[in-house]
């Protein structure tokens, strides 16, 4: 099976030098920040090795796990990451962040989609800074797949992958057929969420994402990472979302200590008023 | 520049030289390097978090074995080891990188990696045959094989080269047999691969041991003691390790016959820019805590953070450690610049670095306080964690005589090579005249650190200030006591303590200059203040030891610790 799975990096939430919006409040100051993957573009790389191998013997690879990022060269560190991890080949889209929107980002994917024929495209359900949660759907519909959204498991079939996704009050499944858009929640990286044909159906993983060994982050030097240029995906780089403007969220009032239980029932009955 | 009278900037420092195409630019990793670096780390910080409860470590007194088993895979066993040999490959900087995260994260996992490849197999690297390195590099890189460096025996600790341990070259000449005993040996419960030191002449008192250093493995018979009850470093194995007859093919002598002290020295001149990175690694992680609590912890209405005291210690410790960061990395960027004498500079950063551990290990309890004490919290851990760095791999002590010897040794046969000139006017005619440039040079104006940001001004000032004391003071106790020097310790001491301070003043000068290069004043504030406010204690330190050269109370101490040897008490009560 080849996969295809995007990654996007972004600031890093825990980082001291957190984000900062200019007083003309028309941007997000980038300079200084540090950055880490999206989380849950983790989580589908995590699936897509998964469904490439088995998991006993998890250094034989079954299949071809390819990431593709859109930036500048510096994105390049998230895609070395993604390689020492265990994904084959990683692609980059020459661009910068702000010429960017969902919209484009999937009309890019797609071009790339129909050079690079992958079976399925895992991707996580949404990046953590801009929390759009578009473009799986819009990448769906553009390439006329199925697609399966949310997933928190993901067993492989035949020619087809069966998803499973938690919605209110229980777990909906659904079989999509190759190709197909997958696009996954944080549940993926549980111990029995996703499996290859070639898994024991006991197997467990560990829990969460895989970091790369030593010696495989060495050797990721020598796998093949391409840069492209958007241009030659996407010839109309028109933005269809447009900002307006950013503002940082209001900063937290002090809160007070009460003595009891009593005046803390009083004080969210008659303050709060959620009782 | 002048010409190179040393090959190492603190040497040519003691000739009154200021050195400073070696610490200009300040070094940094390469691009390759960095990425590497950073994702390095990354899986060390995602392996630790799941796996490592240092707490757990400690109070257990073992590294679980699954844990050891994980550190192996992860491939933190061979770090340096060339990847021709199965290893990483890793650049001094960048061992010495990850080497301070480990040792943020925990102690003992710190140590007993360290005295694997630190030390343990570090003799390999430097001294090792192509046989023995194909040998042993491949196993020792994976783990599957650990290694420990084996010196110190029950009479021969800071005096190592009084080592009783023997070895007796066989009759056909195939083999040495070795006796004898080692102690304190980390690694020594499991290790497979040993670096032993052990005489290869008899024991005559006085005569000058020959040393040789072998590479001995368990299966030759190499037996170890129980681990021993420690301060701290709970989870690191050290042992006792017994030689009864252990028969070791001559194939497997590291470096020359007779040449073991030099492996010896060599090993522990890098491996203490480990334990200098170990230390940064642990200041960092207090740090964090130390600032964690100003906020949180409140009292008389605020938050402690608020009080001047408090305010005094933080800014202290971030500029005490923002020195001990710069002379790391310095010294690490001074080795892969293949450089090869370095062993003023690790000494130093060992010292600094273990004395700075501990100062900062000291105030953050002391800012916690109650909480600081309590074994709920990893305060008292880290304290007692930190305290062997100040023991190992060479005493402060030593290392602070060895310091100032050591960097007196070039002004000393500079003058002794002018006294032999001065007899020999005629021979000796380019020497005296070379001499006479210099000594013109230190008359007329000190030497200048060009290369400073001017913006460093008042601290590059103070740096040529006692540069120029360091020289003439050198020069000035050399022509008074000549040989004598060797035993005159508190002189020793003002030396080494004022080399210290100048290499740390030199290295944040030169680190703080690069960040106003690349980020102007204002991206660089944080590097300026930390370096002024490091520079200006420095200088009161610097001021006190070149007053203290001349005016001191050497003699009385000397004489009241005398007498107080043979009270063997302290001589008062008051009842
Ligand atoms: C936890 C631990 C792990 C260790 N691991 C290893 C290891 O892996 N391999 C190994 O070979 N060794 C190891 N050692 C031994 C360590 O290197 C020695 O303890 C150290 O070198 C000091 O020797 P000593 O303890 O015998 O002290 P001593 O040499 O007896 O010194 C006692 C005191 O006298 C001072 N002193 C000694 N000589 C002088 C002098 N000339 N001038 C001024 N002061 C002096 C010292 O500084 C010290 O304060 C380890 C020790 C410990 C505690």
């Amino acid at each position: 099976m080849k996969i295809l799975v995007p990654l996007k990096r972004v600031a890093d939430p825990d980082n001291a030098n957190k984000v900062k919006i200019p007083a003309a409040g028309d941007k997000i100051e980038t300079t200084g920040l540090e950055w880490k993957p999206n989380p849950f573009d983790e989580y589908a790389l995590e699936a897509a090795l998964r469904l490439t191998e088995n998991g006993q013997t998890p250094k034989v690879r079954a299949g071809e796990v390819v990431v593709v990022t859109f930036g500048p060269k510096e994105t390049e560190q998230t895609l070395r990451a993604a390689l020492a991890t265990g994904a084959d080949r990683a692609i980059r889209i020459d661009t910068t962040d702000d010429k960017l929107d969902g919209d484009l980002v999937a009309r890019a994917l797609a071009a790339l989609i129909e050079k690079e024929k992958p079976d399925v495209v895992v991707m996580g359900k949404q990046a953590v800074d801009g929390d759009s949660n578009q473009v799986g759907q819009i990448l769906a519909e553009l390439l006329d797949w199925p697609m399966a959204t949310f997933a928190a498991t993901i067993k492989e079939e035949a020619g087809a992958l069966v998803v499973s996704r938690e919605v209110d009050g229980g777990v909906a499944t659904m079989r999509v057929k190759l190709p197909a858009i997958v696009t996954v929640d944080l549940r993926i990286v549980a111990p029995t969420s996703v499996y290859s044909t070639k898994t024991a159906a006991t197997f467990k993983y560990n829990d969460g994402v895989r970091f790369a060994a030593l010696p495989a982050i060495m050797a990721a030097k020598k796998k093949l990472l391409v840069e492209i240029k958007l241009a030659d995906l996407a010839a109309d780089q028109a933005l269809k979302v447009e900002y307006k403007a950013f503002q940082a969220p209001p900063a937290r009032k002090a809160g007070i200590k009460v003595k009891d239980v009593t005046e803390l029932v009083t004080r969210l009955k008659n303050e709060a008023k959620v009782l | 520049m002048p010409p190179m009278i040393e090959q190492s900037f603190m040497k040519a420092l003691f000739h009154g030289v200021i050195a400073e195409d070696m610490i200009f630019p300040y070094p940094e990793l390469p691009s390759d390097d960095r990425e590497n670096t950073a994702m390095i780390l990354d899986s060390v910080r995602r392996y630790f978090a799941a796996n490592v409860d240092a707490a757990k470590i400690d109070r257990e007194h073992a590294i679980p074995p699954e844990v050891m088993d994980g550190l192996k895979s992860l491939g933190l066993f061979g770090l340096q080891i060339p990847t021709d040999h199965d290893g990483i490959g890793l650049s001094a900087s960048a061992y010495a990188r990850v080497m301070q995260e480990v040792g943020g994260l925990d102690g003992s996992i710190a140590v007993t990696l360290g005295a694997h490849q630190s030390i343990g197999l570090k003799g390999i690297l430097l001294f090792g045959t192509p046989e023995q390195k194909r040998k042993y590099l491949p196993k020792l890189a994976t783990g599957e094989w650990t290694a420990a460096f084996a010196l110190t025996e029950p009479s021969a600790g800071s005096d190592a080269a009084a080592i009783k341990t023997r070895a007796e070259l066989s009759a056909d000449g195939s083999h040495y047999v070795l006796n004898g005993a080692k102690i304190w040996i980390t690694n020594g419960g499991f290790a497979d691969v040993f670096t032993v030191f052990a005489r290869t002449s008899s024991m005559e008192e006085g005569a000058k041991p020959k040393i040789t250093a072998f590479i001995v493995e368990r299966g030759m018979g190499v037996k170890n003691g129980p681990n021993e009850h420690k301060l701290g470093i709970r989870g690191s194995s050290t042992t006792e390790l017994f030689f009864d007859d252990v028969k070791v093919p001559k194939e497997n002598v590291l470096g020359e016959v007779g040449r073991g002290f030099k492996v010896a020295m060599e090993v522990l001149n890098s491996g203490r820019l480990g334990l200098a990175s170990g230390s940064l690694g642990m200041c960092e992680v207090l740090l964090k805590l130390a600032l964690e609590r100003v906020n949180e912890r409140r009292a008389f209405g605020r938050a402690i953070g608020e009080f001047g005291l408090i305010k005094d210690k933080v800014s202290a410790m971030l500029a005490q450690t923002y020195a001990l960061e710069s002379m790391t990395y310095l010294t690490a960027g001074i080795v892969d610049g293949k450089v090869s004498d370095y062993s003023l500079e690790s000494a130093i950063c060992k010292v600094f670095g273990s004395e700075t551990l501990w100062y900062v290990v000291n105030d953050t309890l002391q800012i916690a306080a109650g909480i600081g004490y309590m074994q709920d919290y990893p305060y008292e851990r880290m304290m007692r964690d930190a305290r062997i760095n100040l023991i190992f791999e060479g005493t402060n002590e030593i290392l602070r005589c060895f310091i100032a010897l050591s960097g007196m040794q070039g002004p000393g046969k500079a003058l002794s090579d002018v006294v032999k000139a001065m007899r020999e006017p005629i021979k000796g005619f380019g020497l005296l005249s070379d001499f006479a440039v210099r000594k013109a040079r230190s008359v007329l104006g000190r030497e200048r650190l060009t290369r400073a940001h001017p913006l460093l001004s008042r601290e590059a000032v103070i740096f040529e200030e006692f540069t120029g004391e360091l020289a003439s003071n050198t020069e000035l106790v050399l022509r008074k006591h000549g040989k004598e020097i060797a035993e005159m310790q508190f002189t020793q001491k003002r030396i080494a303590e004022m080399s210290i301070d100048l290499f740390a003043i030199a290295s944040c000068i030169a680190r703080t200059t690069r960040a106003i290069e690349r980020r102007g004043e204002e991206g660089a504030r944080r590097e300026i203040d930390l370096t002024s406010i490091f520079t200006t204690a420095a200088q009161k330190r610097l001021r006190q030891n070149v007053h203290d050269f001349s005016r001191n109370d050497d003699e009385l101490r000397k004489a009241v610790a005398s007498r107080a040897y043979t009270d063997r008490a302290y001589p008062f009560d008051i009842v």
